[in-house]
């Protein structure tokens, strides 16, 4: 039974996996991810891939909407741009005639970078207001990010509406062609991401945010500038996002506008509600929830009803109103999310059989 | 000189947005709660007036009364009418009366239950909760609904009858040629007659005093007798009912399809840039934007049209971060 914890340095005092449970779990998942592409066969493979792209999205959206506390409904905009911006400088460094092994390493932080420098743009209403006023500006900018992408006018770097055909990247030599090639880079990506901005809010910049999410305005007079401070945040958080988009156009061989509507904005936003915000794991459980409730619907509705027209017609609106359900059941019954009802389970798991709860 | 003409059809566009506007607006004085999920409460009344005046009246079951009424002097109307003359129109629209009426009121009814069920169990649990959660619930409540959407109809898009006869006019304006149609000039007075009538119902009744009492403090308006959950209802029931009508002529205008429901992301953007507690605020910004978006359409091409609004409130939002005419939030540390 865990009755406090013993700290004999700060040294000790500042780790990231401070306790046993979290190491374990921590290099049991390690060595899970490491394991997969040696035994899965190419369905778990293509859902674990799911799962670690969006799982990286939803880190950085934690990093606004969970840690600094401004509600943005506007990030797939940023996975767009991380999307295409890596697809678009792999082909301008081709033409250049930049050697292959060397431009996923201009790519992928150029396309970070471009999304930070969006996401900072998008931030800037953020200083002005809060709450629903930027839940909206977030939200026109993904709308105007989509149709920038759409419109005829850049259409021969972004391919319009037909989408635009991804490259392979070429890391030292080993180029990733397949599905399963690219989820060794995913979940090595992922686990990065996670960890960094762990580690984040181990810093001044991270106890900022904090302190911006809890009240601004005393944030303020504390001596935080909440511009550098917000705008640090929607660059990081974007940056994150966009690192996801590069994930998601190596991954696929090709990438669509409409993959990066409202729809992936929403979703992005509910991993984080039902796996809970402001928490390192609310994203990981979130978001495996969210990729692989449709999946596990599809898979019983099918066994249910057989794959008959009728039920293939019935299994997007169904998959439609649970994930609205989901919403809706976590936000009312469950606000912390699934990291809440862990803990709660953990501390009955050390108590037991003592008090519970 | 199409400048004219553009700006017409504007502001005809501009009194639907009100129209859908108030449902945002109403909402929010009264419960705190802005909408994300309006548009399509929207595109289920849109659907279920096409469910009762279009697909019940043509069944074969229904009766003779729903799916026409053509009395002798329609018929004989019709024959000495010219065509395409206002008349003509006019007999054309007598027997869908039956139908219209039918399904206006079934759309209405409909949505009010709608609206009454997410009140009661969706919004009430969470009264005093923080803004946040409301938003959430209500951006949940868009992918539900437009599941049960899909579930109930298949998505191709069908038309439906208008509301109003539906001639087409050609004026001559400082020798410029104009032309303006019927249908949508009547919505166009009849959103405005809406819109006025609720505003003068907000300000003079006590059921409107007892809705801007509950949106000044809800825990005083409490205390001093105000029944503040029915006050909730009726806001939400004004919201669903003008979001029937509004459905209902948005349908006959562009058919209906799964995409009105995106519609009310471009009318939350108009309400956020008029100010969301000032009707009038909402009613400017409605009519700037439709005019706005007209203008788009005729110098830049259909395409821009639909990010018109969104960089409108943009712009507005960095100058006048609570909107043209709304009030700035006081907060206390």
């Amino acid at each position: 039974m865990i009755i406090g914890n013993r700290k004999t340095s700060y040294l000790e005092d500042e780790k990231i996996l401070n306790n046993n449970y979290k190491k374990a779990f921590v290099f049991g998942m390690i060595a899970l991810a490491i394991a997969l592409p040696f035994f899965a066969d190419d369905y778990t493979i293509l859902m674990a891939s799911l799962v670690g792209i969006m799982l990286i999205a939803v880190v950085g959206v934690n990093v606004v909407i969970g840690y600094t506390g401004l509600l943005s409904l506007g990030h797939a905009g940023f996975v767009a741009i991380g999307a295409y911006s890596v697809s678009i400088i792999h082909n301008l460094l081709g033409e250049w005639g930049v050697p292959d092994v060397l431009q996923p390493w201009l790519a992928l932080p150029g396309a970070m970078g471009v999304a930070a420098l969006i996401g900072i743009l998008v931030g800037l209403p953020s200083l002005r207001v809060k709450g629903i006023y930027l839940a909206v500006a977030t939200l026109s900018a993904n709308f105007i990010i989509i149709f920038l992408i759409e419109i005829d006018t850049f259409s021969q770097w972004t391919g319009g509406r037909l989408g635009l055909t991804t490259p392979d990247p070429n890391f030292f030599g080993w180029v990733l062609d397949s599905q399963r090639e690219v989820y060794a880079l995913i979940a090595f990506c992922a686990f990065a991401t996670i960890l960094m901005v762990q580690n984040l809010f181990r810093t001044r910049v991270g106890r900022a945010f904090i302190a911006i999410r809890e009240k601004d305005y005393s944030a303020e007079i504390l001596g935080v500038s909440l511009l550098k401070y917000k705008l640090t945040s929607f660059a990081i958080s974007a940056a994150c996002c966009g690192l996801a988009g590069a994930m998601a156009a190596y991954f696929y061989a090709k990438v669509l506008p409409e993959q990066f509507e409202l729809a992936l904005s929403l979703q992005l936003v509910a991993a984080l509600i039902v796996g809970g915000m402001g928490r390192t794991m609310g994203p990981v459980f979130g978001t495996i929830i969210i990729v692989l409730v449709p999946e596990i619907l599809k898979i019983s509705m099918g066994a249910m009803m057989g794959s008959s027209i009728e039920a293939a017609q019935l299994r997007a609106p169904i998959q439609e109103i649970v994930f609205g359900g989901l919403i809706i059941g976590f936000v009312l019954f469950e606000p912390l999310g699934i990291s809440q009802i862990m803990d709660r389970f953990f501390r009955a798991l050390n108590r037991w059989p003592f008090a519970r709860g | 000189m199409q400048f004219v003409q553009f700006v017409i059809n504007g502001l005809m566009a501009g009194a639907l947005y009100a129209l859908i506007a108030i449902g945002i607006v109403a909402v929010y004085k009264s419960t705190r709660v802005v909408n994300f999920a309006h548009g399509y409460m929207i595109m289920i009344g849109a659907y279920l007036y096409y469910t009762f005046a279009v697909l019940l009246p043509d069944a074969s079951w229904a009766p003779a009364w729903l799916s026409g009424w053509t009395p002798e002097w329609v018929i004989a109307g019709k024959n000495s009418a010219k065509m395409f003359s206002p008349a003509a129109a006019f007999y054309d629209w007598i027997p869908n009366i039956p139908r219209i009426i039918f399904g206006l009121v079934c759309a209405i009814l409909g949505s009010g239950l709608l609206a009454l069920i997410i009140e009661r169990f969706l919004m009430r649990p969470l009264l005093g909760q923080s803004n946040f959660s409301m938003i959430m619930i209500t951006v949940g409540l868009i992918s539900v609904l437009s599941g049960f959407k899909s579930l109930f109809w298949t998505g191709d898009a069908a038309s439906v009858p208008h509301l109003t006869p539906n001639p087409a006019f050609r004026l001559d304006l400082f020798g410029t040629p104009i032309f303006i149609f019927g249908a949508n000039f009547m919505s166009m007075i009849m959103a405005a007659l809406i819109f006025g009538f609720i505003v003068y119902w907000l300000r003079h009744s006590s059921a409107g005093v007892a809705i801007r009492a509950v949106s000044e403090d809800q825990s005083t308006a409490y205390s001093m007798g105000i029944n503040v959950p029915r006050v909730f209802a009726q806001a939400w029931l004004i919201a669903a009912a003008t979001g029937a009508v509004a459905g209902a002529v948005l349908a006959a205008r562009d058919g209906v399809s799964p995409s009105l429901g995106l519609f009310g992301f471009s009318v939350l953007a108009i309400v956020l840039m008029g100010g969301l507690d000032s009707f009038v605020g909402v009613f400017i910004a409605a009519m700037l934007v439709g005019v706005l978006e007209a203008l788009v359409q005729w110098q830049l091409g259909g395409t821009w049209v639909e990010i018109a609004p969104y960089v409108a409130v943009l712009v507005v939002i960095l100058i006048r971060p609570y909107g043209l005419m709304g009030h700035p939030e006081v907060e206390r540390i």
